[in-house]
Formats: structure tokens, C-alpha cells, sequence
């Protein structure tokens, strides 16, 4: 006998919650490896994003973007590690372009610079699928190469063409005022429109998975690429654009990052973003509002992490274990799944004997 | 001891299924046994048990009038049981003497002492009148050499008892004959020997006793000579099966698709030699032929999903050698592909959604030129389930949950039913139940009757001889001849799928 | 002064290459095995840490590499557990193991020493014992001792893939599990070992890294040095010589990319100059044909016993 709530198992809708709550303890003993009080670091995680709610949403945004790149591919049966550098190739194009062109309306800067971050990422995100998707060479060593290669670019440009007013600090100069996003709400923590983006991409992409016909070529694309080919879809076409969205999202998420919210590109700025969107993605598998869902607690993670750092003296690297440890778990996820459902199915019986 | 081997109150349960339901089972010493039964009826499961592979759920076996319990395949081999896989189990790019000695190398220590393996091996093969080169790798032989390397495999490891699960699947006529004599003589060396098959031909022929197996229980053992295929049959399916569709007089109607002169080199092998043929209205034309002699390539070809390197396709006139593959399908040819997991489905989307694959693109399924027009698809599901007695959960169930047979009634519903003129089915029987097999047969025929045609690939020669009106014979890419169905026998279509007798009678 | 040149590159290039040839053997046993392995950066940064880590805290360079090497088992070993027992999906595993030891190892290296390095360490640059031979004492007491054993695993794992039956059944095990299951050879045990090897030898690879070549740990000092160990192993066809070649080749573009810096012969930005090792072993993966016959199964193949 299998519960279902809406037809769908009672072992599946645990699953994710169940991995979750695998990584918080895992993560928790590294903590106390450290002499740390975990219960101390938590308390102080959570005061420092309910203090700061508005820069959670703004952390959400590109971390809800990158999310939304890894579930287009999976959709279509790929997986797309390579988000990373495309993010920082949006953010390094959208911080030229918004500090170095001046004499721009605000209405047409803004736009200017997302647009300029959205194909950067797309085009950086291009010779890689053309070579997966042309000679069919491994597209995840790929994409790791040029996350490492990117990150040489960016570093490159920061240090060099693009140095800003400081020599003592990596960054870029500041954008200009035009550049700059129209506010939901001032002060000194700004809400950016970027949060608009959000939904307003969430729904473009759930409406044309599941109600037009070309997502739904996509998803037989994604489902069974060789039956999908018989049927005279082509897939290298899905291929190709799915992976070039997936560098426009990401350049378009820098793109907000930088022109939402610091006004500027930092060097070593790695925030990991690229990899937050990948245990979202298949934890929330595939539902938008699940990824949205997502995309905050990270957000959350990332700015309640630095008062922990600053108050419980946990560093804010804790973060990438956390992304680390859960993406290992749901690697595991059937077994996961197996487990659930077998404590399940033991304490369904031990209740009726 | 005169029983070689005695299988007592077997049952093997997976989830959800129960494959084999407490089963009898005798095998005599020096006899070859054929156990049949229809696809699904549980032979396979029944002697991976006795291999070891499976653990069985209830009962016991015995091997010369000692019970045995086997946990592993080396079990097995150790009580001497040998097993030739209907896939073979061999490793392509590792020479024959690795695979036949793998596991049990001969080594000093940690060392693998290859000479003397092949040496071993020659030793076998000279016992048994076998002929193979050990040194030769997997990869570059044929299939029937193949089959044999799987034979001495067995030999090697001093195996008195020999399983063949479905042996002749992949054998030309003659290759079948020469695999007839390799079991007389093993036989008249003491060897025992099983064989799992449903082809009535190789049961009647190779076989001294006869035991039927239906929906996973024993329904009899007969005598070879006591009984016939009919009779075999008969005891197989449980009822009166009737194959081969209602076929009503038409008359032929003007040629639907003009094969001319095609050429395929797939990279390695010329696949397609200067093939031609007609297929017309209200007719089925059948292609015969052993596996891997170019069907697969010629319905690829045809359509759309490979390109010929030369010659034309003409399809109602128009000349569709370049068309891409969906254009094809909306100008009203069906494409039942040879492999329907791999491309007749995606099976982790809903039966609903894939009972449009291939043609979400017609106007019919369309609104507003760009969303998918739900009602139109639901409706076009619904029709199907009924007129194919789909049995399924709901039409939202994932395609996976569905029984083979199930599955492939997806397929051809969808095929058949947006197929306004030609249907081109590869295979369309392959791995599924006698009572799906008769509806697809019906099918078939329907749509000739209507006056539709129909390319009918099929490895299996009854069936070509039961469905066509003329028959095709494919050996090596090449078409050796076109041939009325009526009138043709077995032998004669043998020849040339084995690349003799070449005859046009049309 | 062209030879010096010459003299210099290969030296360079021997040490250079030495992490990239222990981690490709290490991984060839993995990838034959039919297991893919992303996560060859967080074995080997694994490595890295555990060994400077340890040395810091005993003093004991070798017992650094020894941990060094454990620690790149343990990443082996969740690697191993969560495809080969649970048969998970293995490149997010991989991916997940980078980021995991990337976090952890920086994590505590922050945590423990307050900055993104640890400080000096004890290394194993060179080999004294050896200044003693004659004649060419002087050149072999250069390298380091891990340099020699990777001349010792270069050959044993010649060894074991043409020669033993070990690996015969590893040949076996990576391109069809099934077949090699009944001929009762146990896959998982083999495929255990496989993995938790790779797991180790890339460890050490990353335990040279850190007291081989420089003398402490930096935060993300392998810098995808782990992927172009994988594409060695790719472009080797999975063969003990020629993926050894393939890693020389990869050393010999990072000796040079770092003779180009050092000096200044060039004058181009660090980082483009930085960047040719992985734009070779981009052009090494676009034009390396992967139509070979001897493909190797990476599908999941799990026991009976974990019914899903």
C-alpha cells in the first residue's frame, strides 16, 4: 500500500526534506569538529537574515536564475555546470557597460546593460556547446574547463583594461547613476526590480514547458532524445539553445547582480551562485515555485552566514559544504528515496499490527 | 542416475509479478528438452534460476538426484550447468580466449598465462569437433561464430548440461541446420541439453520431448514425436489464436512508395547496396531477412532519419529522397521503429503525450500556431485506448508502467492511426504477447483492406509469410529478390537470406 | 644557452607533470572500471590539505603524505559508496565531492589557521639519499621521493593492466558488468577497489602538490588540475602508456606556461598565460576522436538487493 497525496508517493514528497535535514546534521558536525556550538552558529544564521530580509531577496535573484538555467537543461537532458563563469562573464560586460558609457538615459542604460550581461553569458556559453553539440565532445569537462578559464578572463580584465579608481582593491569602477536599477524600495537596503525578473522568467518558462508544443518537443527531447529524433524532432537544436538560455540566464542574473545591487564587479568575486541552481533544480525538480522557494533559503544561507561568521566566528565557507553535501546526497537520491519508503512501509505495519 | 535434472515446486516472485508459479519440471540424461512458451510466459526466468542467477522464492532443484541450491552462477557451473544467452554474454573487445577463460584464468598467482589458455581452449574445441581462433577478438566475428565460442564457453568449464535461450534468433536457415547437427552430436556425446524457444519450427525439429509453459505454470510435457506444432501451439496460448489478420480481396491500387536504386555506407560497411522496390496500395510488402542486413537502415532512410548516399524515394509522386523526417510523417507515412523503447517512446512522459510524438506538429494539435490544443489531444487518446484495448492505469499513467505489449499497442495506434498511406512496421512483434500480436495483425490488415499500404519488416519468417502479399529478400543490403507470397517456401527464401538463389518474379 | 634552456623545460616539465601522471593512473583504474570521475580536484585537494595539515601539526613530512593519501581515499570511498552501492548518479556525485572538499578544506583552513594558506610546511622538495650515487647523484637528488614513486606506480600499473588477471577483470567489469558478474567475478568488490585507488593515488598527486612543489596549502591551488588528469586518461584510451604520455604533454604546456612567466618572454597578462594548459586540454577534447570501440560502460549496474 502506497500513500499518495495527489498522486504522487508519500516517499517521493519526503525525500527532498529528508536530504535536507541530512545535510544540516552532516553540516553541524563539521561545525563542532571546529569547537563551534552549532545551535550557537544556527541562532545566528537566522538573526542575520531576518535582519537583513531585503538583502535575501536580493541574494535570491541570481541564485533563482541560475536554478532556473540547470532545470531548462535538465529538461532536456542535460546538465549544465558551466553557469558559473557565464554568471561572471554577465557581470564583468554589465560593469563596462554601465560604468564606461556615459550620456545615457537611465531607461536605456538599464536595459542596455542587462542586455549586454545576457549575451555575453550566452556567448561564452557558446563555444562550448558548439563543440558538445557539434562533435559531440564531453560537455561536462567542458564546462569545468572553461569555469576555470573564466575565472582567468575575469581576473585578467579586473586587473588590467578594467581597473577601477583603487589600485589597493580588485574591482572594477563604479557604474554610473543611469546604470543603475529603478528601486522597489530605498535606503541603505535597497530592493532592486531585479525580484520582478524572477517571476516574471519563472512563468515564461513554466508556461512553455508544459503548455506550448515546442517545450513539449523539449521535454521529449529530454525524455528520449533517440525517440525524439524518430519522431523528427531535432535535438541538437534543443541542445543548443537550451545551453545558450542557460548562459543567457546566468549572464542576466550577473547582469542584475552587479547593476541591482553592488554597482560594481569585484575581482575573486566567485560567489558560487552557478552551483547553488544545481541542488535547487533537482531538489525542487523542476517546479518553479519550488526553485523560487529554494533560491531564497540559499539566499538566506548566504547573508545569515556572514553574521554567523561575524558573531559565532564559523566562516562563511560553510555555505559551499552545505552545497556540497546536499548536492552529494541527491546523487544518492533513489537510495535515498528506497530508504524513505522502506521506514515507511515499516512503520505502516508495526501501526496496523 | 536417469533424471538429470528435477525442478520441484519452483516459484519466482519479482515485485508485482509472479514469474514462475510452482513449478515441475524433468530434464533426462542425453535428451534435448525444448521448453516453450509465448514472450512473458516465464521460460527465461525458470532457467536463470537454474543458472543461479536468480535465488528462487519457493522450491527446490536436482541435479542427478542431488539437491542443489545454487547462490551464484559458479554454483551452477560447478554442478555442471552451462548457459548460452539469448544476449550473448561476451565481451567484444577482448579476444575469444579471454572471454571463454574469464573467470576462471589459468595464472601463476596474480599473473595471466595467455598462451595457455588458448592452448586449453584448442584442447576443448578438438574434443568437441568445434571450430574457432581463440586469438581472434569477439568484435570480428560473426554472430554464429559468436554463438559457438558461447558453446565451448560452456564446454570449457566441463558443463554436462547445456541451456540455449532462444538460439536461433539471430541465425540464417542454414546457420540454424549447422547449430541442429552441433546439438545431435553434443547429445550423442552424453551432453543434456535445454532449449527455451517459441518458434514452433526448431521445437519440432531439434527436440525429443516438448514442455509448455503459459502465464509462469507448467501446462504439459509431450513427446516430440506425439505431437504437432499446431497441437504446441495450441497448448502455448490457452485458445485458439488467430494471426494474421482479417484479409479481404483488394485489388492493388496505384504504387505508394518507389524505392529506386538506394546506396548507404554507414562509415564501416556498405549497409544499402542498390536496393529497389514498390509498394502499393492495398497491399503488404513484406521484407525478409536475418538480422542487421539493412532493415534498419532502409526504414531510416525512408524516413528521413539517415540520408542515402545515392538513389531516390519517390512517395506518391513527389520525390521525398531529401524531406525531413516530419514533413514525412504529416504527408501520411506511419513509422513503427524496430526498438520501441529506445525510439518508439519516451517513457517518463504520460501515454496521453506520447500518443501524439511525432505529429504534435499537424494543425490539428495546434492552437494559435504555437500551444498545444488539449482538448484534441485527449480526445485523440481516448479513441486510441478503445480502439486498441490500451489496458492502463489512466491516461496520465507514465508510459514506463506499461506492459510491453501495452507499449508497443501505443505505438502502433499512434502510427496506424495518423497514417493516411503508408505504414512502414519494423518489427512490430517483437517481445510482446500472442494477444497483442493479434490485434497489431489485425491492425495491419485493416489498413491494407482500406487500401492502404504497408512495408512490413520482421525477423520472424512466419510472420512475413502470414501478413504479405509479395515478399522481399534482404541479405547484406542487397534486395536478392521479390517474390509472391503465395507461391514462395520457406526453403526458397532460406537460400537467399543466406545469399543464394536470386529470383524475380516481379 | 638554448641548451640550458632545454635542460631547464624538462626538469620543470618531470615535476611539473609528476601530480597530473599519478592522478591519471589513479583515475584510468576508476574510468576502466566504468565509473566516471568529476571529482578527481576534490581527491586531490583532499590530498593537498590533509598532508599540509598533518605536517604542520607533526613535523613528519611523510606521515603528511600518508594522510595526504587516506584523505583522498575517504573522498574515494563516498564516491565509491554512492555509485557503485547505491548506484547514484555519478557525475553529481563527482561535481558534489569538488565542492564539498573545496568547502571543507577551505573551510577549515580558514577556521585553523585564519587565512587562505596554511604557513610554511616541512616539504619534500628533493632526495637528499640520493646526492650519494655517482655520476648522477647530484640530477636525481632534484626530484622529489614521490617522484620516484610515480615511476614505481607507472610501471606496476603497466603491470597489472597488460599482465594479470586483476586486470583482465578490470577490462571486463568497465564494458559489460553483466557478463563478468556470471562469470563469477564480484563487480562491486572490484569496482570498490577501483574507485578508493583512484581515491588514493589522486590523494598522493595532491599531497605532492602541497609539500612536492610548494610548501604549504593554498585555498584552490589544484585548479582543475584533476580534469586534465581525466582528459589524460581519455585521450590514453584508458591505457596505462599512453595516458602517462597524454599527462606528460599536459606537464610540459605548464612547465611552459610558467618558463613564459618567469621569463617575461612574453608580454602577455599572467592569466592568459596561466590559461594555456586548459585551452590545450580543451583542443586535446575537441579534436580527440571518441569513436573508439572500446567504449566503457558508465551505467549504473546495482545489486538485487536495493529494489528501486
Amino acid at each position: 500500500m502506497r500513500i499518495k497525496i495527489r498522486g504522487i508517493s508519500l516517499a517521493n514528497i519526503m525525500t527532498p526534506f529528508v536530504i535536507i535535514a541530512a545535510a544540516m546534521l552532516i553540516t553541524s558536525a563539521l561545525i563542532m569538529t571546529t569547537g563551534a556550538n552549532p545551535l550557537n552558529a544556527y541562532y545566528h544564521l537566522l538573526t542575520g537574515v531576518f535582519s537583513n530580509i531585503i538583502d535575501t531577496i536580493n541574494r535570491t535573484v541570481p541564485i533563482a536564475f541560475t536554478a532556473f538555467a540547470v532545470a531548462l537543461g535538465i529538461k532536456v537532458g542535460l546538465f549544465n555546470i558551466g553557469l558559473e563563469s557565464q554568471f561572471l562573464m554577465g557581470s564583468l560586460a554589465s560593469a563596462a557597460a554601465g560604468a564606461y558609457i556615459t550620456g545615457l538615459p537611465s531607461a536605456m542604460h538599464v536595459p542596455l546593460c542587462l542586455i549586454v550581461g545576457m549575451l555575453s553569458g550566452m556567448l561564452y556559453a557558446l563555444p562550448v556547446t558548439a563543440m558538445f553539440v557539434g562533435k559531440g565532445a564531453n560537455l561536462l569537462v567542458l564546462q569545468l574547463l572553461f569555469n576555470s578559464i573564466g575565472t582567468l578572463i575575469c581576473t585578467y580584465f579586473i586587473a588590467g583594461p578594467f581597473a577601477g579608481e583603487n589600485p589597493a582593491v580588485a574591482a572594477m569602477p563604479r557604474i554610473q547613476a543611469t546604470a543603475q536599477q529603478p528601486n522597489l524600495i530605498n535606503g541603505p537596503n535597497k530592493l532592486s526590480i531585479s525580484i520582478l525578473f524572477v517571476i516574471l522568467v519563472a512563468f515564461a518558462i513554466w508556461f512553455y514547458l508544459n503548455k506550448t508544443t515546442g517545450g513539449y518537443q523539449l521535454r521529449a527531447v529530454g525524455d528520449n532524445a533517440d525517440a525524439a529524433r524518430c519522431a523528427g524532432i531535432n535535438v541538437k537544436k534543443y541542445h543548443f539553445w537550451v545551453l545558450l538560455a542557460g548562459g543567457g540566464l546566468a549572464g542576466f542574473a550577473g547582469a542584475l547582480d552587479v547593476t541591482g545591487n553592488f554597482y560594481r564587479m569585484y575581482g575573486n568575486y566567485s560567489p558560487g551562485y552557478g552551483f547553488d541552481g544545481i541542488p535547487i533544480a533537482m531538489l525542487a525538480n523542476g517546479n518553479p515555485l519550488g526553485m523560487v522557494i529554494g533560491a531564497i533559503v540559499f539566499g538566506a544561507l548566504r547573508v545569515g552566514s556572514v553574521n554567523m561568521q561575524a558573531k559565532a566566528g564559523v566562516s562563511v565557507e560553510i555555505v559551499k559544504v552545505i552545497q556540497g553535501v546536499l548536492i552529494m546526497l541527491i546523487s544518492a537520491q533513489h537510495f535515498v528515496r528506497f530508504l524513505v519508503g522502506k521506514y515507511i512501509k515499516n512503520s505502516e505495519r508495526s501501526g496496523k499490527a | 542416475m536417469d533424471i538429470a535434472i528435477k525442478m520441484s515446486g519452483i516459484s519466482m516472485r519479482f515485485p508485482g509479478v509472479l514469474a514462475n508459479d510452482n513449478i515441475d519440471f524433468n530434464v533426462r540424461r542425453a535428451e534435448v528438452h525444448a521448453l516453450v512458451g509465448e514472450n512473458g510466459a516465464g521460460k527465461s526466468t525458470l532457467m536463470n534460476i537454474l543458472y543461479g542467477l536468480y535465488i528462487p522464492t519457493a522450491g527446490e532443484i536436482e541435479i542427478w538426484g542431488q539437491k542443489k541450491v545454487f547462490h551464484s552462477v559458479p554454483d551452477a557451473m560447478r554442478a555442471g550447468i552451462g548457459m548460452v544467452h539469448q544476449h550473448f554474454m561476451l565481451i567484444p573487445h577482448l579476444t575469444i580466449a579471454d572471454n571463454i577463460v574469464l573467470g576462471e584464468e589459468p595464472c601463476k598467482g596474480n599473473r595471466y598465462l595467455r598462451a595457455e589458455a588458448v592452448k586449453q581452449i584448442e584442447a576443448v574445441c578438438n574434443k568437441y569437433d568445434m571450430h574457432i581462433d581463440p586469438t581472434a577478438l569477439v568484435s570480428s566475428v560473426s554472430l554464429g561464430v559468436r554463438q559457438r565460442v558461447e558453446i565451448v564457453k560452456a564446454l570449457y568449464r566441463k558443463a554436462e548440461i547445456i541451456i540455449l535461450d532462444e538460439p536461433t534468433a539471430v541465425l540464417t536457415p542454414q546457420e540454424i541446420d549447422d547449430l541442429g547437427r552441433v546439438l545431435q552430436k553434443l547429445k550423442a556425446m552424453g551432453k543434456t541439453i535445454i532449449i527455451i524457444t517459441h518458434k514452433m519450427q526448431e521445437v519440432m525439429n531439434f527436440s525429443d520431448r516438448i514442455t509448455v509453459l503459459r502465464r509462469g505454470r507448467i501446462v504439459g510435457t509431450v513427446s516430440t514425436d506425439e505431437t504437432n506444432a499446431d497441437e504446441v501451439t495450441q497448448m502455448m496460448v490457452g485458445r485458439s489464436v488467430h494471426l494474421g489478420g482479417d484479409r479481404k480481396a483488394v485489388s492493388i491500387g496505384n504504387a505508394v512508395l518507389r524505392v529506386e536504386n538506394l546506396h548507404y555506407h554507414d562509415g564501416r560497411v556498405q549497409k544499402i547496396k542498390d536496393v529497389s522496390f514498390d509498394v502499393y496500395e492495398g497491399e503488404v510488402f513484406g521484407i525478409a531477412g536475418i538480422d542487421n542486413s539493412g532493415q534498419k537502415e532502409i526504414s531510416e532512410v525512408i524516413t528521413g532519419i539517415i540520408k542515402a548516399d545515392k538513389g531516390q524515394i519517390i512517395f506518391d509522386g513527389k520525390n521525398i529522397t531529401d524531406w525531413q523526417t516530419e514533413k514525412i510523417r504529416h504527408a501520411g507515412i506511419g513509422f513503427i521503429p524496430q526498438d520501441r523503447q529506445k525510439s518508439g517512446l519516451a517513457l517518463g512522459m504520460s501515454v496521453r503525450e506520447n500518443m501524439i510524438l511525432g505529429y504534435q506538429n499537424l494543425p490539428e494539435y495546434k492552437e494559435r500556431g504555437f500551444l498545444l490544443n488539449q482538448e484534441a489531444i485527449t480526445k485523440n487518446i481516448d479513441n486510441k485506448i478503445e480502439q486498441y484495448d490500451i489496458r492502463l492505469s489512466s491516461p496520465e499513467a507514465v508510459t514506463r508502467t506499461l506492459s510491453g505489449g501495452n507499449q508497443q499497442k501505443v505505438v502502433v495506434a499512434r502510427e496506424i492511426g495518423h497514417a493516411t498511406r503508408l505504414i512502414l512496421a519494423d518489427q512490430p512483434s517483437r517481445g510482446v504477447d500472442i494477444g497483442a500480436i493479434e490485434l497489431i495483425h489485425k491492425a495491419l490488415i485493416d489498413a491494407r483492406n482500406e487500401g492502404k499500404a504497408v512495408l512490413l519488416i520482421s525477423l520472424e519468417l512466419d510472420e512475413v509469410m502470414l501478413l504479405s502479399d509479395r515478399i522481399g529478400v534482404l541479405h547484406s543490403g542487397k534486395l536478392m529478390g521479390i517474390l509472391d507470397a503465395k507461391e514462395a517456401t520457406r526453403e526458397q527464401i532460406g537460400l537467399m537470406m543466406a545469399g543464394g538463389g536470386v529470383e524475380h518474379a516481379y | 644557452m638554448n641548451q640550458s634552456i632545454i635542460f631547464i623545460m624538462i626538469m620543470s616539465m618531470m615535476r611539473l607533470t609528476v601530480p597530473i601522471i599519478i592522478a591519471a593512473l589513479g583515475n584510468m583504474y576508476c574510468l576502466q572500471a566504468g565509473i566516471m570521475n568529476l571529482g578527481a580536484d576534490g581527491m586531490m585537494i583532499a590530498g593537498a590539505f590533509g598532508a599540509a595539515l598533518t605536517t604542520y601539526f607533526t613535523g613528519n613530512v611523510w606521515l603528511g603524505v600518508l594522510v595526504g593519501v587516506l584523505a583522498g581515499g575517504i573522498i574515494g570511498s563516498l564516491h565509491s559508496l554512492i555509485c557503485v552501492e547505491f548506484g547514484g548518479m555519478q557525475n553529481v556525485s563527482g561535481l558534489g565531492l569538488n565542492i564539498l572538499a573545496a568547502g571543507v578544506t577551505t573551510f577549515l583552513c580558514r577556521t585553523v589557521f585564519k587565512s587562505n594558506m596554511t604557513p610554511s610546511v616541512k616539504n619534500m622538495f628533493t632526495t637528499p639519499v640520493l646526492a650519494g650515487i655517482p655520476v648522477i647523484g647530484d640530477l636525481l637528488m632534484q626530484f622529489s621521493p614521490i617522484f620516484y614513486i610515480m615511476i614505481v606506480l607507472s610501471f606496476i600499473s603497466w603491470y597489472v593492466m597488460a599482465k594479470t588477471v586483476a586486470g583482465l577483470h578490470i577490462i571486463a567489469v568497465g564494458s559489460d558488468p553483466r557478463t563478468t558478474e556470471t562469470a563469477g567475478i564480484n563487480v562491486w568488490r572490484l569496482k570498490h577497489i577501483c574507485v578508493i585507488t583512484c581515491g588514493l593515488m589522486t590523494g598522493l598527486a595532491g599531497a605532492y602538490l602541497s609539500l612536492g612543489q610548494l610548501d604549504r596549502f593554498v585555498e584552490g591551488m589544484t585548479s582543475g588540475k584533476g580534469m586534465l588528469a581525466i582528459i589524460a586518461v581519455t585521450i590514453g584510451r584508458r591505457k596505462p602508456l599512453k595516458t602517462v604520455a597524454a599527462a606528460l604533454v599536459f606537464g610540459f604546456f605548464d612547465a611552459l606556461q610558467l618558463q613564459i612567466q618567469i621569463k617575461n618572454v612574453l608580454d602577455l597578462p599572467p592569466e592568459l598565460i596561466l590559461s594555456i594548459p586548459y585551452v590545450v586540454a580543451v583542443l586535446a577534447l575537441l579534436f580527440g576522436s571518441s569513436k573508439s570501440m572500446d567504449k566503457v560502460n558508465l551505467n549504473p549496474y546495482v545489486k538485487n538487493k536495493y529494489e528501486f
